[in-house]
């Protein structure tokens, strides 16, 4: 029996945004939505990190006064996760904004934001 | 790599620079000139620091060696070290690269420069930041800054696309920004996973954890950190399935640009490449897999070339393809695999620098690169025309030019590892770069016009007739002594390669 513990669930809740996040950015025709579903997508990925660097019990990585060497080793938690969680915001929040301004110019050009009709293939 | 890492002051800079160009020329963004000497200033001081700079680390963060029995740090040259840091190195390969992208970087914002009336600074800017990102991939050793510097990498490319200005280039930029999306995402689940595996993001560090202990079962989570990576390097090279989306950004762009994406592009493929076959190159069927999607890749693209009838298109294909020579070499691995590939990628961003100019200067012309019309420029511009079937001759691997020379390298490497198929292919490949350009060559420069209506008379910029011809001088130089740069590659190739075992 697999033990329910926060961390497969924080994995399950992880699949299921990046599952959706691709779902999204693949079928959906709407740039805006799309734009949505990897926003979904980036933030599954944080979460996936998140759990990743989850430990039960565990301490701010800081080693306090009165801690023994040991003791800090068991129980702090991987600072890198959470760097990486932070990086990946920022850069998220970077590609949303690059995304939106790319779809607004679209729209300006062809008045429409659905894909298939903005998307379609020309050269000049 | 040593226990103790120095902290070279000139290894940063080569990153620092730029990034501060990018923002100055931002904020004087309506100065034409003084941007244009703030960016020519700048690019030649990075070519000069990449030269002079001496060979070693730049340390971030992290600690030095931890001796696991008693928790406490090391400073014992001899103990085996374990970093946990993230790094810049600085060698001969890296100086190399940096050293000839910094040389294009210069030409390319000479003419960009020149040519542009509009939104100088903010692309400018985008040009700076495209470099800082290839100069990161180039000279990291840590996966942390890999990752970062792969998505600076792609927002900038869309930066860039977006400069042209036509609606076709914002296009581009949207699909190739969504699909940066979905391989960032991937990269940095590779990182986690390896991460979480061996608990280092310093590469020399995982590499030591994976090679010291016994994955068993676990190295099922490396061959999956190893599909996410894979899914990356694919990206950043525009390799086979995403080959239409990369060839649509280099189409899109200005020439000029196109010469500098090219360049940051093949840089990269060849910098995340050795660290791929590094971390994963001893897994079974890794190599294999790496060496499919190039041989793809190679083939897709000179196809794709061949059925083009504009000649930025043909060349956005050949790139394409010519991205699939580079790694054919370093998905061999092998010493000689390794040293064509990473010398193709340095020819190759060399001569195809020549051609995109010579494509540039076309728009000086009337702007016509659509090979449906004639427009007889050899007599117009006979020393454009000669240095187009220079460019052409290089990108064929035709001797004496730098081209033969690392093509000769990769098909002795292919041969030497039992696949002469592969060697077929990148002869192949060869013979049909010949023909794509040689027929857009033939109907823009060589054959008669057929209307009457006069090709639009052009003055050329100076910056960018001496761009070609010192670009085409350096195809030359290096066919005729490819020790040149080779004796840059080899040591590096000789560490890193692993041999070949089919």
């Amino acid at each position: 029996m697999i033990e329910v513990t926060i961390q497969l669930l924080g994995f399950i809740a992880a699949a299921a945004l990046v599952v959706i996040g691709i779902a999204g950015m693949l079928f959906l025709d709407n740039l805006i939505k799309k734009i949505i579903a990897f926003t979904l997508l980036s933030d599954g990925v944080n979460l996936l990190l998140v759990a990743l660097g989850y430990i039960e019990g565990g301490i701010v990585p800081i080693l306090m006064p009165g801690m023994s060497a040991s003791e800090f080793a068991a129980r702090a938690v991987l600072v890198f996760p959470v760097g990486i969680v932070l990086t990946n915001i920022v850069i998220g929040v970077s590609t949303t904004a690059i995304l939106v301004a790319l779809a607004i110019m679209l729209y300006r050009r062809y008045g429409t934001l659905k894909a298939s009709k903005v998307l379609k293939g020309e050269r000049r | 790599m040593n226990a103790y890492p120095s902290n070279l002051w000139s290894i940063p800079l080569l990153v620092v620079i730029p990034i501060l160009v990018a923002v100055v020329v931002n904020l004087v963004y309506n100065r034409a000139r003084l941007i244009k000497v703030i960016s020519i200033a700048s690019a030649i001081c990075l070519a000069l620091i990449s030269l002079i700079s001496s060979y070693g680390y730049h340390w971030f963060t992290g600690q030095p060696a931890l001796r696991p029995e008693t928790l406490t740090f090391t400073f014992d040259p001899g103990f085996p070290a374990w970093r946990l840091a993230l790094e810049f190195y600085f060698g001969p390969l890296q100086q190399v690269m940096i050293f000839v992208m910094s040389l294009i970087l210069i030409f390319v914002v000479a003419v960009a420069t020149t040519g542009l009336t509009k939104r100088q600074g903010p692309y400018m800017g985008m040009i700076f930041l495209l470099f800082a990102s290839a100069a990161i991939i180039i000279m990291v050793n840590d996966f942390y800054h890999l990752w970062i510097a792969v998505e600076i990498g792609s927002l900038v490319v869309a930066g860039v696309v977006v400069g042209s200005g036509t609606s076709v280039s914002h296009k581009a930029a949207l699909k190739y920004t969504f699909f940066s999306a979905l391989s960032g995402a991937g990269l940095a689940v590779a990182l986690a996973l390896i991460l979480g595996l061996t608990g280092y993001s310093n590469i020399s560090d995982a590499i030591m954890y994976i090679q010291s202990v016994n994955l068993g079962e676990m190295s099922v989570i490396l061959y999956v950190a190893f599909g996410f990576f894979a899914l990356s390097w694919i990206y950043a090279g525009g390799l086979a399935p995403i080959h239409p989306l990369k060839s649509e950004v280099y189409g899109a762009s200005f020439p000029h640009g196109t010469a500098m994406l090219q360049t940051q592009s093949k840089l990269m493929l060849v910098a995340i490449g050795i660290v791929m076959l590094r971390v994963f190159g001893n897994l079974p069927f890794v190599r294999e897999v790496m060496l499919a999607i190039s041989v793809i890749t190679m083939m897709l693209g000179v196809i794709m070339a061949l059925i083009q009838t504009d000649f930025r298109w043909i060349l956005a294909y050949l790139i394409v393809s010519h991205s699939g020579l580079v790694t054919v070499g370093i998905s061999l691995g092998t010493t000689d695999g390794l040293t064509g590939g990473i010398f193709q990628a340095v020819n190759d961003v060399i001569y195809m620098t020549v051609l995109l100019l010579c494509c540039e200067a076309l728009y000086y012309f009337g702007g016509k690169t659509s090979t449906r019309y004639s427009l007889g420029l050899a007599k117009k511009a006979p020393w454009l025309g000669m240095a187009i079937i220079l460019g052409t001759m290089a990108a064929s691997g035709i001797p004496p030019f730098n081209g033969f020379q690392s093509e000769i390298i990769l098909i002795q490497a292919a041969l030497k590892a039992g696949l002469p198929e592969v060697a077929a292919v990148i002869l192949m490949v060869s013979v049909t770069t010949f023909i794509a350009l040689f027929r857009a060559i033939y109907r823009l420069f060589l054959k008669p016009p057929e209307t009457s209506e006069p090709v639009e008379e052009a003055k050329v910029p100076r910056s960018l007739y001496l761009g070609l011809w010192v670009f085409v001088a350096i195809t030359l130089i290096i066919g005729v002594y490819p020790n040149i740069v080779v004796s840059f590659i080899k040591p590096v190739a000789e560490a890193v390669s692993i041999p070949w075992y089919l």
